[in-house]
């Protein structure tokens, strides 16, 4: 395979703050790779970076085989860009944006004819192209951010946090096409996410990036094998929790859990629930509620971090 | 999947220019009322400072004793500054709302954002020295300069609007605020009142003579006056066309610096 995106220590302070710190990373053609983190780990720095958009303070990085600092504008010709915040000015219309994104990347008038009409068709727009953006819906916004960015037909997407904020069915309805885009197109993706179900589903490959640095990058199965068991969590009543924490230890190493929770890996797997229930029972604690999850993403960023991915769930 | 071949060349940053200059003018299309204080403020200017000055241009010295063919030119000029500021301000909209990333991403040169934006500004000013016409002249505003004359108010009015983006726009790249308009707008509206706006050079005594004397404002005021108050002549429009372009190309250079240090 052959890479398409490469970064080699890459490092950008904004100040006395460092928001990137060395990372390295390399994404092969047709991949869609997922970049995992918390807000504020460095996700989209790392993209603005990636597309031109930011000088890194140093490190290096290739995107299609050019150089960040020295091709950048032959970068732009190939890179698609959906930005976190999409980047739509809300008094144009659809269509106007379309045929200013077309003429911004050189594609002709007689080209964009057919394939405006084609994108926003594709993203379930067409009803909507001569309304202005501001009366679109966030996932409409998205949709359109969409279409815009391909536009020029990029052989590489970035989409920074495109979900972000969208109900279950455009978020589907956006997975759909993303996973269209690479299995018919060959588009490479390179996708930023705070979801771990958004990597979990789309990503071939995913990179965990916390506080600037990578802390863990696999298949999304690799990465869930090196957790190994899978989790119990146990809920109690609060003034039971150092003793549920100390019964269930027996069991298998803590993980972070929410208040009043306690979590553990449990090392022989499901076979053994039944043993700490009666350990915790003998111990004389009650068990409001119990459940027991697969190996996550989440328990991967957990491992790497000691804390969850915010909104993911339990948090320490 | 292979990119769509992009014809990136000095076509495609004309295009790209143009589109951005159209784009503001769809914005205008949107939502008018963006153009408010460009033309409602050098209508009060031309109204109140017509009224209150009436017998001014009796002294002899103005070169008119129409007091419209004195301050309408003037008028005409603030509305420019409104009109170029209100450019920036529309960039400096774009780079807090992140609209501005996606001109950043296009391919090639940075430089025809800058020309859209700017050229976008000078378009606008047409319609601030429209209206002030059309209210003078329901005030009995004469053109004794003719056709000449009038097309000499438009190209100062266009240039200055040009020169006030430009310096509007080095201020948002440096900034990244809407907020920082403002500098633009205490700039212009102090380089205008140091100027000969209100009244000739020889009746300005002290520092506000050598101010007006020194003031680039001063030569374009000349220039777009001169149809309003005689007959055209060279000697008033050279030096008002090099005044515009010469600040064009300093407060040009500065834009660009401070949007190849925002985006390089």
């Amino acid at each position: 395979m052959t890479a398409v995106i490469e970064a080699t220590g890459l490092i950008r302070r904004f100040g006395e703050i460092i928001a990137v710190d060395g990372v390295d990373l390399s994404v092969d053609k047709g991949e869609i790779f997922g970049f995992l983190g918390p807000n504020g780990a460095g996700k989209s720095t790392v993209v603005r970076m990636l597309t031109t958009l930011l000088h890194p303070t140093s490190g290096s990085a290739r995107v299609g085989g050019c150089d960040v600092m020295t091709q950048a504008g032959d970068i732009r010709k190939m890179i698609g860009v959906a930005l976190q915040d999409a980047a739509i000015d809300p008094l144009m219309t659809g269509s106007e944006l379309i045929r200013l994104q077309a003429v911004l990347h050189g594609i002709p008038r007689s080209v964009i004819r057919t394939r405006g009409p084609e994108l926003l068709e594709r993203v379930g727009l067409t009803g909507a192209i001569d309304r202005r953006v501001g009366t679109y819906s966030g996932g409409m916004r998205r949709r359109l951010d969409l279409a815009l960015s391909l536009v020029h037909e990029p052989q590489i997407l970035f989409l920074d946090e495109p979900t972000t904020g969208l109900d279950p069915t455009s978020r589907q309805a956006l997975w759909q096409e993303v996973r269209r885009l690479n299995a018919e197109l060959g588009t490479t993706v390179f996708l930023t996410t705070q979801y771990l179900e958004e990597a979990d589903q789309l990503a071939g490959r995913v990179a965990i990036i916390d506080h600037g640095k990578l802390v863990r990058e696999g298949t999304p199965t690799a990465l869930k094998g090196t957790v190994g068991a899978p989790t119990l969590r146990v809920e109690v009543d609060l003034e039971s929790v150092a003793l549920a924490r100390t019964v269930m230890r027996g069991f298998g190493g803590e993980r972070p859990s929410r208040e009043g929770r306690v979590a553990i890996g449990l090392d022989e797997g499901a076979a053994r629930v039944a043993d700490v229930v009666r350990a915790l029972d003998t111990a004389g604690v009650t068990v409001i509620h119990l459940e027991l999850d697969a190996p996550s993403l989440d328990d991967v960023f957990a491992d790497a971090t000691g804390r969850r991915l915010e909104g993911s769930g339990d948090e320490q | 999947m292979s990119t769509t071949a992009v014809a990136i060349g000095v076509g495609h940053s004309w295009s790209v220019s143009l589109a951005i200059c159209i784009r503001g003018l769809q914005r205008l299309r949107a939502r008018p009322v963006i153009l408010i204080p460009t033309v409602v403020m050098p209508i009060f200017f031309v109204i109140s400072f017509t009224g209150a000055f009436s017998s001014l241009t009796k002294i002899e010295g103005y070169g008119t004793s129409n007091i419209f063919n004195w301050m309408a030119p003037y008028a005409a000029l603030q509305g420019a500054v409104f009109a170029g500021v209100g450019g920036a301000m529309s960039a400096a909209d774009d780079i807090e709302n992140g609209f501005f990333d996606r001109l950043l991403l296009t391919p090639g040169s940075r430089l025809p954002i800058l020309i859209g934006t700017t050229g976008y500004s000078g378009v606008r000013s047409i319609i601030p020295t429209t209206c002030v016409l059309g209210v003078a002249a329901l005030g009995g505003l004469e053109l004794p300069g003719g056709v000449i004359g009038l097309v000499s108010l438009y190209v100062a009015t266009a240039g200055l609007s040009v020169v006030f983006c430009l310096i509007g726009l080095t201020i948002a790249y440096r900034l990244r605020s809407l907020r920082s308009m403002m500098i633009v707008q205490v700039i212009g509206f102090s380089s205008m009142f140091l100027s000969v706006g209100q009244v000739p050079i020889d009746f300005l005594e002290g520092w506000l003579h050598d101010a007006a004397r020194l003031n680039p404002l001063t030569n374009v005021l000349r220039l777009a006056r001169q149809g309003f108050v005689g007959e055209m002549s060279w000697d008033l429009t050279w030096p008002g066309l090099v005044a515009i372009a010469l600040m064009a190309l300093f407060t040009g250079a500065s834009a660009f610096r401070a949007l190849m240090k925002l985006a390089p």
